[in-house]
Formats: C-alpha cells, sequence, structure tokens
C-alpha cells in the first residue's frame, strides 16, 4: 500500500490536475454509513454521533482518500419550512413546497447555523476533521436549482417561462443559503464543498445558463475566495450542460453513469477543471461482484487518468451496497499489481493476438521472461527482475533475460502467449517458474543451471 | 378543417396553452390549444380526431425532440400543459363513451419515492398519444398495481423511480406482478434506470424517454 501520500493530499493535487502517484478514492457513502451500523437512515441522519460513527467506519473499511459527511439533499431544504418523509432506506425526501404555499420568497429567510440539522451536520464536521486531519473532508451542499425544486415545486420548470423574474429571485436566495452552508462547512473544517444539483440534468442548456450559470458561479467563487475546493456534483444525463457546468469554474465536476467519462474528462481538461465519477451504482456496485465492481473501478480510472481524476461512484452510494464490494475497489486502488493483472485478463485471450515465439527460443542460451507490470513503478516487479539479473550474471551469454512489460502491447501479447496470470512472474524457456514471489538468487542460480544441464544432453 | 386541426398540433408541439400565455414569446397573443380546441369542435371535429390528427401528432414531435436531447423537461412540461388544455375539453366526451382510446395505461412511482416528474411527464405524453391512463401516484405499493391491473386486464403497467435506492423495490414489485400474472407487460424508467437493470429484474421494456413507451405501447395495440 501506498502511504507516501496523505488521501487529502491526493484529492488536492487531483483537484489542481498535479500528476497523482495514485488516484484518489471517494466513496460517497450517505445512508449508506448508517447500514453499516445496522440503523436506518432517518435515525442515521438526525444524529451527530450515529453520523461520526458511520463515517468513521466507512474510513476503517474503505480507506478512503476523500469522504463527505453526509449524502443527504434536504438538509437546507428542511430548515427552510419543507416537510420531509423519512423512508428507512434511503435519504428523505421533501412533500411539501412553501412556495406553492401561502409563502413569498421573500418571507424566507437565510437559515441560521442554529436551524433544523445544520448543527448536527456540522457537529459532525469538526469532529471527523479532528479524527481524520489526512482525508479529505467533503461538505455537501444543495444545489440553487434543485433547492428552488424543493421550496417551488415543479412549477419552477414552468415559471421559467411564464415569469422569469420569479425564478430567478428564488434561484439568488437559494444560491444565498448555499453560500451560507457552504461558509458553515468550511468553518467547520471541509477541504471540499460538492455543489450538488442534480435536477439540472433536466433543463436545457439556455436555461442552465439563463437561470443556474450565474448563481453557480458566484457560489464557487465565493467559495474560492474562502480557500476552499469546490466540485459540483450532477446526477442523471445532463451531457448537454457539461460545458456551461465547466464554465461555472468549479475546480472539478463529478457526473454519474448516465454520461460518459471520457466525454466529460476532454471537457473538463479542456477547461481546466478536474472531474471525478462515475462507478455504476444499482447494476455493478449494488448487484455485482466483487470482481464487477474491480474491473468497473479499473475501467473508469483507466478513463479517467493520473491527471485531474477522482474514482467515485456516479452519486450516493445505494444503502444495501454490499461493503465487500467497495472493499474490492480499495484493494485496487490501491494495489497496482492487481490493476495490472486485471487489466491483462481482460483482453480475453482470442483478442489478443498471440506472438510467434519459434524464434524467441534458443538451443544454447536459457531465456528467461519475467512478465511485469512496469518495475520502474512496482516494487515487487523491481526486485524480480533485480534478481534474475543477478542470478544471470555468472552465466554471461549462456542467459538471455527480457522484461515485458504489460504496459505495452508486447508485453500483455507475450503475457497471453505464455500464458501467463499473476504478474510479477518469471518464465524460463517457456515454463513458469515463478510467481508473484521473488526468489532467492541462489535458487534462480539453480533452476537456470538445470536448464542449461538440459541444452547440453 | 385540416388546417385548424394543425395549429393545435403546433400549439402543443410548442407549448402555448391559451392566449394569455407569454410562451413561447413568437406566439404571444395568439389563440392556444385551449381555444382552438373549443373552435375545433364547434366546428364539428371529433374528439377523437382532435385526439389523433391534433395532440397526438404535437405530442409525437415534442417525444422526439425531447429523446434526441432538443427540448428538455421544462419544455415538454409546457407541452403537456398545452396538450391538457385541449384534453379538459375532450374528456368529457371520452367518458360518455362517444370516443375511444387505443389502450390503457396503469403508472406509478414506486413504493418509497416520492419524486413524480418523470411519472407525470411520462403519463402525460402517453395519454396525449391516445391512451386512458391510470395514474397511481407516487410511493405505490406492489399490491396496489396488482388490483388496478385486475380492474384493467388489457393494461400495460409502467413503473418509475427516480432514487437508486428505490430501484431495489422496483425490483420487488415487478415479480410480484409477474408472479400474479406473467402475461402483464411491465415498463419501467426513470434517471437511475438502465437497461441492464430491466434486464437483470425481467421487466418487459425500458426507455430513457417517454417516446420510446409510446412506441412499445403502439407496437402492442396494433
Amino acid at each position: 500500500m501506498d502511504y507516501k501520500q496523505t488521501g487529502l493530499t491526493l484529492v488536492k493535487k487531483a483537484f489542481n490536475r498535479e500528476n497523482v502517484e495514485r488516484i484518489p478514492w471517494v466513496p460517497f457513502a450517505g445512508v449508506h454509513a448508517a447500514k453499516l451500523l445496522g440503523i436506518g437512515a432517518g435515525e442515521y441522519l438526525k444524529s451527530s454521533g450515529h453520523i461520526f460513527n458511520g463515517v468513521s467506519k466507512a474510513v476503517e473499511l474503505y480507506k478512503p482518500d476523500g469522504i463527505p459527511v453526509v449524502f443527504d439533499l434536504q438538509i437546507e431544504a428542511e430548515a427552510l419550512g419543507c416537510r420531509l418523509n423519512w423512508p428507512d432506506n434511503s435519504p428523505p425526501s421533501v412533500i411539501s413546497h412553501p412556495l406553492q404555499e401561502d409563502i413569498k420568497i421573500e418571507d424566507l429567510s437565510i437559515p441560521s447555523a442554529s436551524d433544523g440539522r445544520i448543527p448536527i451536520v456540522m457537529d459532525a464536521t469538526g469532529k471527523l476533521r479532528e479524527k481524520y486531519p489526512d482525508i479529505a473532508l467533503y461538505g455537501l451542499i444543495t444545489g440553487p436549482f434543485t433547492l428552488a425544486l424543493h421550496l417551488m415545486g415543479t412549477d419552477i420548470f414552468m415559471k421559467m417561462f411564464e415569469d422569469p423574474d420569479e425564478v430567478n429571485k428564488v434561484m439568488s436566495f437559494c444560491a444565498d443559503v448555499g453560500k451560507m452552508m457552504a461558509d458553515y462547512y468550511i468553518g467547520a473544517g471541509c477541504d471540499v464543498v460538492a455543489m450538488v444539483d442534480p435536477m439540472t440534468s433536466q433543463i436545457d442548456p439556455d436555461s442552465f445558463e439563463t437561470f443556474v450559470s450565474p448563481y453557480a458561479a458566484g457560489l464557487f467563487s465565493f467559495i474560492r475566495e474562502k480557500q476552499s475546493l469546490s466540485s459540483f456534483f450532477v446526477c442523471g444525463n445532463a451531457k448537454q450542460n457539461i460545458e456551461a457546468m465547466c464554465r461555472c469554474k468549479p475546480d472539478n465536476i463529478s457526473i454519474d453513469e448516465n454520461i460518459p467519462l471520457d466525454y466529460v474528462r476532454d471537457t473538463a481538461l479542456a477547461n481546466d477543471i478536474s472531474f471525478g465519477g462515475n462507478m455504476r451504482l444499482t447494476t455493478v456496485l449494488l448487484m455485482g461482484t466483487t470482481e464487477d465492481c474491480q474491473r468497473e473501478a479499473l475501467e473508469c480510472m483507466d478513463i479517467g487518468g493520473r491527471k485531474g481524476f477522482v474514482l467515485a461512484p456516479g452519486c450516493d452510494l445505494p444503502m444495501d451496497t454490499p461493503p465487500e464490494n467497495l472493499q474490492a475497489v480499495t484493494d485496487l486502488v490501491h494495489d497496482e499489481m492487481l490493476q495490472g493483472e486485471l487489466r491483462a485478463s481482460a483482453a480475453p485471450a482470442t483478442e489478443v493476438e498471440k506472438l510467434d515465439l519459434s524464434s524467441h527460443w534458443n538451443k544454447d542460451k536459457v531465456v528467461i521472461d519475467i512478465i511485469t507490470l512496469d518495475s520502474a513503478s512496482c516494487a515487487p516487479c523491481q526486485y524480480m527482475v533485480d534478481a534474475v539479473a543477478r542470478a544471470s550474471h555468472p552465466f554471461g551469454e549462456k542467459v538471455i533475460y527480457k522484461e515485458h512489460k504489460i504496459t505495452v502491447k508486447e508485453g500483455v501479447q507475450m503475457m497471453a502467449s505464455l500464458g501467463v496470470s499473476n504478474l510479477p512472474t518469471i518464465v524460463i524457456d517457456g515454463n513458469i517458474e515463478f510467481i508473484s514471489q521473488i526468489p532467492p538468487v541462489g535458487k534462480l542460480g539453480e533452476k537456470i543451471t538445470e536448464y542449461l544441464k538440459l541444452k547440453t544432453k | 378543417m385540416e388546417e385548424l386541426l394543425k395549429q393545435i398540433a403546433h400549439c402543443v408541439e410548442f407549448g402555448k396553452i391559451n392566449q394569455a400565455s407569454p410562451y413561447p414569446p413568437d406566439m404571444k397573443g395568439e389563440d392556444g390549444a385551449d381555444e382552438l380546441t373549443v373552435r375545433a369542435l364547434e366546428q364539428g371535429a371529433t374528439a377523437e380526431e382532435i385526439l389523433t390528427d391534433a395532440l397526438i401528432v404535437g405530442m409525437g414531435k415534442v417525444g422526439v425532440k425531447f429523446r434526441e436531447n432538443k427540448v428538455f423537461v421544462p419544455q415538454v412540461l409546457m407541452s403537456a400543459k398545452a396538450m391538457s388544455a385541449a384534453m379538459a375539453h375532450l374528456k368529457p366526451l371520452f367518458a360518455s363513451g362517444t370516443a375511444k382510446r387505443k389502450g390503457t395505461f396503469i403508472i406509478g412511482t414506486v413504493q418509497g419515492d416520492l419524486h413524480d416528474i418523470g411519472k407525470n411527464l411520462v403519463a402525460m405524453m402517453v395519454e396525449g398519444n391516445g391512451y386512458e391512463v391510470i395514474d397511481l401516484g407516487v410511493d405505490v405499493e406492489a399490491a396496489k398495481f396488482l388490483s388496478e391491473a385486475e380492474k384493467y386486464p388489457d393494461a400495460v403497467i409502467g413503473l418509475s423511480a427516480l432514487l437508486t435506492t428505490t430501484m431495489a423495490n422496483m425490483e420487488d414489485t415487478v415479480k410480484a406482478i409477474k408472479e400474479k400474472d406473467p402475461k402483464v407487460k411491465v415498463c419501467i424508467g426513470g434517471a437511475p434506470v438502465t437497461q441492464d437493470f430491466c434486464n437483470k429484474i425481467n421487466a418487459d421494456l425500458y426507455s430513457p424517454d417517454p417516446q420510446g413507451l409510446v412506441e412499445y405501447l403502439d407496437e402492442l395495440a396494433s
């Protein structure tokens, strides 16, 4: 495992689009953390102690580089008077919209730090900050459009056309609420403020630029002034708005499986913004096997790359996501060798063009092939190559050895042609001799001697 | 008459509800779906004609544009509102049995899910395409779908979910329906729902947009 960098450093580097030694991993464990404690979502989200314990449990199990304190887009709405419905297995939902009743936007005031569940969440944030100084803590605020929808109900969609001034007034208020929440989170110790605005996936780019961009941009600029990092989360198919989201100038955008990650990568990086996502929540993380989850994570990591990418689920994790699935992702993130093996086995043997090895072997000399991830970046690979070099040295020209890195096509082909399935592996004259473990030089020497004897017979 | 029906279709397509509605800006002050439908009925058009040659045509165009990401929820809601204004005049005629529908569609969000924007959109689109829609609302238990399906034996059922957390209830609901009567067709949709998920839970159709559902229903009805 890699302890050279703290999770916080990795997340910051990714946000700043610097190359990272390891891609940071941020599991969005919202009510899933309640599951880890064996309690219902409602009980969990109403208690600072439960939130603290739940996130602590998630940190222990998933070794994340960053983690949200809570994933609940109803906190602000509740503090503003929306009534909530509390199911046991998911975050609450808003069931009343004050602005549809007799209340006017002018009657509402920005919630204070003591309203609703805000003090509970901030208390948990402070305690988590103290316990985990090296993990990037994410404070999630409700995006202004989603909050406006909580306040107005679906009327907002039609009012965008019928009464745009009213919509602007509500959006402006909601952005102010967002700034207040961002301020509370930063004050309590969060490193990243993520503005989560899933409802923007439902509107067209013109409406987005008219009714969302000015307020979102204002919020991100406010967060930047506070010297904190920002992210723009959107769930759902918001592909049409990714460009416009980038122009709001968050430090990062995070998306779900509905949007192709390569498209988001190209758009975000072209706008000097980092990006994250987008592991499939239900079909893979909830319902898949541990191997499905690792392959999913690997695919995201290979598309995301080591510059400006944060590996994360597409959105809030389903409550019943099996912990072993997330632990499998953690294992993969921390184990480059496993990544290499999975990558190599991902290409089914029939698809890899095998090499013609007839001229590879030599009737007088012993041929040693070392299949590695890349000895420059993988320590065990490096030791294995070193061991072969040292063991071969006394035999001079009698031994030919070569490292095949599976980071290049030839390496993958060689791996398939030799029938190797683990990394690193030593193959002598076509026979798999040492898998994963680095043999002592003496033992390697003995093997070489055995093979040489076969040649002289 | 043909011209009048075309105008109604145009109003539905572009979301022109009535004369007072400021949207779309380029039709300000003109008559909307509301006034034009009254006029069409006065001039002797039947409810079926207006539904088939105006509302279905307009909603069909919106459905295709929605699928192609040329319009989004706000525009579709305006179209649906225009359609409802027209339907208000047609419904009494359908209720009296003087006009026919293509079939029946039962819809609701699954248990635990209170998000109804998508469900409402689909309901309006399906209704606008000539079907009777039984809207069971939000947070609907599997048992409720089963009892409604008994009342309308040929109906197709539609399940909606917005939350990944309620998708598990969608799976249970499909199972309950299929256990009772495997012939009942169940369609699913909602932002987090995918074809993959549909295959896994053995639903009959997943469509990312209402138009796909309408096409499926039309196929079953034909």
